[in-house]
């Protein structure tokens, strides 16, 4: 036999392999299975809930919206951190140097 | 019981009527699901749905067809639903593997061994079952209802709901389809 004719008689074969095939059954307590799932989709609010964040995408998106607030209010709290710092230098520099003139009112009120 | 009182039944909430359901149809419901999705754990994963959705939805059904051409309907929605599914996650896995990160998904399918071919005829079909994911569809469902279901092409035509001509061209497209995937297979792994 040739190889063309080896081929022919396997795709017969295997066109005809199913023919005489006996149903699959399920595995047994099916109904059992079906009620369970059943009640399992009544579940709670709490328990919806749970099952929802508890998805690896609902995780991982709640885990990064965590992270960038963290860095927006790292970011926040070093640009306000840098104009405290100035708004000090300036008026450090200001009683140094005595920048501002005294008025009459101070001359005069040396008293507390 | 015949199928209207079951019916009837069923719209009532009838809990006996409903294990009467699952004890006369779930073979039929598995063996169809095992068929289009050749894996026995989906398989049953997909019979417990549809018998869950039958309960809910029971009161939609007015009739129109016999109980059974409705349940291999739900079916096969379910079960190429399901395939689409899995390919499509598939496809995810197999980028994620590209972009790294992520271990590499095993892109083969697992092989598929029927419980219901006899011992002598495994090799054989295990090879037809391979070929069968290769094929469209609708030839994939034309083929498991007609040659694991054992339904003739009426039903397959009613149950697919078309025509009896059009389950003809179906099954003769399925077989010469399965011919060139099993030929393609067959020239380079000649069994000894």
């Amino acid at each position: 036999m040739n190889k063309q004719e080896q081929i022919n008689k396997l795709i017969e074969e295997a066109l005809g392999s199913v023919d005489d095939a006996q149903r699959a059954e399920p595995k047994p307590y099916l109904l059992t299975r079906i009620n369970a799932r059943m009640n399992k989709g009544t579940a709670s609010v709490w328990e919806k809930a749970g099952w929802l964040i508890t998805r690896p995408t609902v995780a991982f998106t709640g885990l990064c919206m965590i992270v960038l607030l963290n860095v927006l209010v790292v970011m926040n709290n070093k640009t306000s951190d840098t104009a405290t710092a100035a708004e000090q230098t300036a008026q450090n520099q200001a009683d140094e140097l005595s920048y501002t003139t005294a008025t009459i009112y101070d001359i005069d009120n040396t008293q507390p | 019981m015949n199928q209207t009182e079951l019916v009837v039944q069923l719209q009532q909430g009838d809990e006996a009527a409903f294990k009467k359901l699952v004890d006369d149809y779930q073979v039929m419901v598995y063996n169809t699901a095992l068929g289009i999705v050749q894996n026995e754990d989906d398989a049953d994963d997909i019979t417990q749905e549809v018998f869950i959705q039958v309960f809910r939805s029971v009161s939609s059904f007015k009739g129109d067809s016999k109980l059974s051409t409705w349940l291999y309907r739900i079916t096969i929605g379910k079960a190429l639903d399901h395939e689409k599914k899995k390919k499509r996650k598939k496809r995810f896995g197999f980028v994620q593997s590209l972009l790294g990160g992520q271990e590499e998904v095993d892109m083969q399918m697992a092989e598929f061994d029927h419980p219901g071919v006899r011992l002598e005829k495994k090799e054989r079909a295990n090879e037809l079952f391979n070929a069968l994911k290769q094929i469209p569809d609708k030839q994939r469902t034309a083929f498991t209802l007609h040659k694991l279901e054992g339904q003739s092409y009426q039903e397959v035509a009613e149950i697919m709901n078309t025509t009896l001509y059009a389950v003809e061209s179906l099954m003769g497209r399925a077989k010469a389809n399965l011919k060139k995937e099993l030929k393609k297979y067959y020239e380079n792994n000649i069994p000894e």
